[in-house]
């Protein structure tokens, strides 16, 4: 019995053992990767990232996918600087008021998913892979192509205002992150994301609308989208419709790497913080270290295998789909 | 189990059999309808098309207006141009082409960028096969020529960015009071511009034996990548860095965003493209120095060549090899004189003669 105990506690921390020990050894490699002000770096990069992936890590959790993050993050980022230049330019005057515009869209955008793969039937990594498309085509509508830049001093401040070495872009994601923590958590909804991801039928038959749950989760991550929208303009002060990319392979790794099992109920987003924190660090990691540009990619692709293995319980699943 | 492998084998060459069955239906097809092409000496009104991989980049943005810009020309609606695009793929270019030469019957004046190299070649057979013109831009092996295909492989245009990167390589270093350390943020790695704009720096940096290249990362043309490897590059060098280049203008302005979020501001850059916003950033001095190759007229006089060689305007197999394979314009943008050549090119699009093919190029390709 103890040694199942054993067992389950070292996968439960698994995840946090393999960031431990990339950190230590990007560290013994080059001394220069433990700072502060390097971890300031790899916190700006990992702000937007962990928003993007708590949001799918909902979905994930459900036994479902979502692959709308790059259209919706693009769509989000652009309705925010156009509403926010449009009102005025600056957060002291109502331009404030495109913060939650911006959270809407990204609701809206969600609850649209939700829709098309619940009513109508279509499997959440198609329906939300198409919803995706149209997101980015709606986006690069509305620019034509062009860039939008938010140049506003206060806004910026995500990026340039530092509290106690970091940006408060990390504090704004740290927030977040006990928000989505608390509805994991706390929450009805959150429960049942648990009740259906673990088992669907189970939670249909006990009386759980899971179709209403579903579509929640959607426009939830929806939400989480747009917070990874305006974290991503606060840290270039560019929007377009490339901002929304690469989101879906970092965020959907850094899920899968921080030990949530994609065939769901398993997992959370205190794993997808440590997730995204590996995710980063390794690319990080790897350019400071200056291992060869063409390297890096085929690292980045064996370490995300490693962390996977090393970080589920694989003997407990039975087939892999 | 080997009467298993038998039956795969023969139904792997039954279908093989079927497929080029097929192909050859539909190729007899096509040849038969481009005899009558071929015969024709000008379209009177071809289909105007552009193929490229999408609006998303500013700089294909531009390319594209410059096509809208000469349909116009003619008098026609912005819609009169057909896009076609293959978003990186060149199977896509490639489907996208052929289907527009049955539906158009060659019919068809063509500007694109074929992807990558190696599709130039069969794009350009199939439109000459259907007795379509095409002008090709960027992407061409070495060994095919416009001149070898008569009048219907009109032109190709390219630049050659070493040289214009060599010299913001030298206002960089300039810059810098001649020492110190360089780093570089390139480009898709395997891109011929990012290798060009690498091997500029280099020769730059012979003639500076105080001035070193600490590093050189692909950026892949991206804000968001050039962020981070920047500030990866802030960790392992520090002050030791003293200058950095940049391989395009989207890769600066992620540079420029790394640099603020540590407090500096005057760290020396130079980059590439002269995108409007690059050009501002110039005039305020936060960017020394960006090379502008008119995209929009390229896109545009790519386009027009093409049309003018379909309706018989010009005949490209009288005029010289420079003619049709040259390298377009550039120009150098610094901040004495980005105010002249903002106002010039970029606060109103100039009105450019769509018939005059050449009078700003930078000669005949050359190759090593």
């Amino acid at each position: 019995m103890s040694n199942v105990l054993t067992r389950d506690v070292l996968i439960k921390w698994a995840p946090l053992i393999v960031l431990l020990v990339l950190v230590l050894f990007f560290t013994m490699m080059e001394p220069r990767f433990f700072s502060l002000r390097n971890f300031a770096r790899i916190g700006i990069s990992s702000a937007p990232a962990l928003m993007v992936a708590i949001g799918v890590t909902f979905i994930i959790i459900m036994g479902s996918i979502d692959l709308s993050m790059e259209g919706t993050v693009s769509v989000c980022a652009v309705v925010f600087a156009f509403a926010f230049i449009a009102l005025g330019g600056t957060l002291a005057s109502w331009a404030w008021l495109a913060i939650p515009l911006a959270l809407l869209v990204g609701g809206a955008i969600g609850f649209v998913n939700g829709l098309v793969h619940v009513l109508l039937k279509i499997p959440s990594f198609m329906a939300s892979l198409a919803m995706g498309f149209v997101g980015t085509g709606f986006a690069l509508l509305l620019t034509g192509g062009d860039r939008i830049r938010v140049e506003d001093d206060l806004f910026r401040s995500l990026l340039t205002e530092r509290w106690f070495g970091f940006p408060i872009m990390c504090y704004v994601a740290l927030l977040f992150l006990l928000i989505a923590w608390f509805i994991q958590s706390r929450t009805t909804l959150g429960r049942n994301f648990y009740a259906v991801g673990g088992g669907e039928e189970l939670a249909h038959a006990s009386g759980l609308n899971v179709n209403r749950v579903r579509i929640m989760g959607f426009a939830l991550a929806g939400i989480f989208y747009a917070v990874g929208a305006l974290l991503a303009v606060g840290r270039i002060g560019i929007a377009e419709t490339a901002t929304g990319s690469n989101f879906m392979f970092v965020s959907i790794t850094s899920v899968v790497v921080g030990g949530t099992a994609l065939w769901g109920g398993i997992g959370g987003v205190w794993n997808t913080l440590i997730g995204v924190l590996i995710v980063n660090v390794i690319n990080n990691g790897m350019v400071v270290i200056g291992l060869p540009g063409y390297v890096q990619d085929g690292v980045l692709g064996i370490l995300v295998i490693a962390a996977v293995v090393l970080s589920t319980d694989r003997k407990s699943v039975t087939f892999v789909k | 189990m080997s009467f298993i492998k038998k039956y795969i084998e023969q139904e792997t060459i039954t279908r093989r059999n079927l497929l080029l069955a097929s192909a050859y239906g539909v190729g007899g097809a096509a040849i038969s309808s481009m005899l009558g092409g071929m015969a024709r000496a000008a379209i009177t009104d071809p289909t105007v098309a552009w193929s490229y991989r999408n609006r998303t980049n500013p700089y294909w943005n531009e390319i594209v207006s410059g096509g809208e810009a000469f349909v116009e020309s003619l008098g026609k609606p912005k819609d009169f141009l057909t896009h076609l695009i293959n978003e990186g793929s060149s199977e896509k270019s490639l489907a996208d082409v052929k289907a527009l030469l049955s539906k158009t019957n060659g019919e068809l004046a063509l500007a694109i960028d074929t992807n990558d190299a190696p599709n130039a070649r069969p794009v350009v057979e199939s439109c000459v096969e259907a007795g379509a013109y095409v002008s090709t831009l960027w992407n061409k092996t070495d060994d095919l020529h416009p001149w070898d295909f008569g009048d219907n492989y009109v032109s190709h245009m390219s630049w050659s960015d070493e040289g214009p990167a060599e010299q913001t390589a030298r206002i960089l270093l300039d810059a810098m009071g001649g020492s110190g350390g360089v780093v570089h943020l390139g480009g898709i790695a395997s891109n011929n511009p990012a290798i060009e704009r690498l091997a500029g720096l280099n020769n730059a940096l012979k003639d500076y034996p105080n001035a070193e290249l600490l590093a050189a990362e692909p950026a892949d043309w991206d804000t968001q990548k050039a962020n981070q490897v920047m500030s990866a590059f802030l960790t392992r060098y520090g002050d030791d860095i003293k200058g950095v280049h940049c391989a395009n203008d989207t890769i600066a302005y992620g540079v420029l965003e790394a640099l603020r979020a540590e407090g500096i501001e005057d760290m020396p850059i130079v980059s590439y493209d002269g995108n409007p916003q690059a050009v501002e950033l110039v005039g305020e001095g936060k960017i020394l120095a960006t090379v502008f190759t008119n995209p929009h007229w390229g896109g545009g006089i790519t386009a027009a060549l093409a049309y003018y060689a379909a309706t018989g305007h010009f005949k490209p197999s009288e005029e010289p090899n420079e003619h049709r394979e040259f390298y377009g314009p550039t120009i150098m943008v610094r901040p004495e004189d980005a105010q002249a050549f903002k106002a010039e090119y970029l606060d109103s699009v100039p009105t450019y003669d769509w018939k005059d093919f050449w009078s700003t190029s930078n000669g005949q390709i050359q190759y090593k």
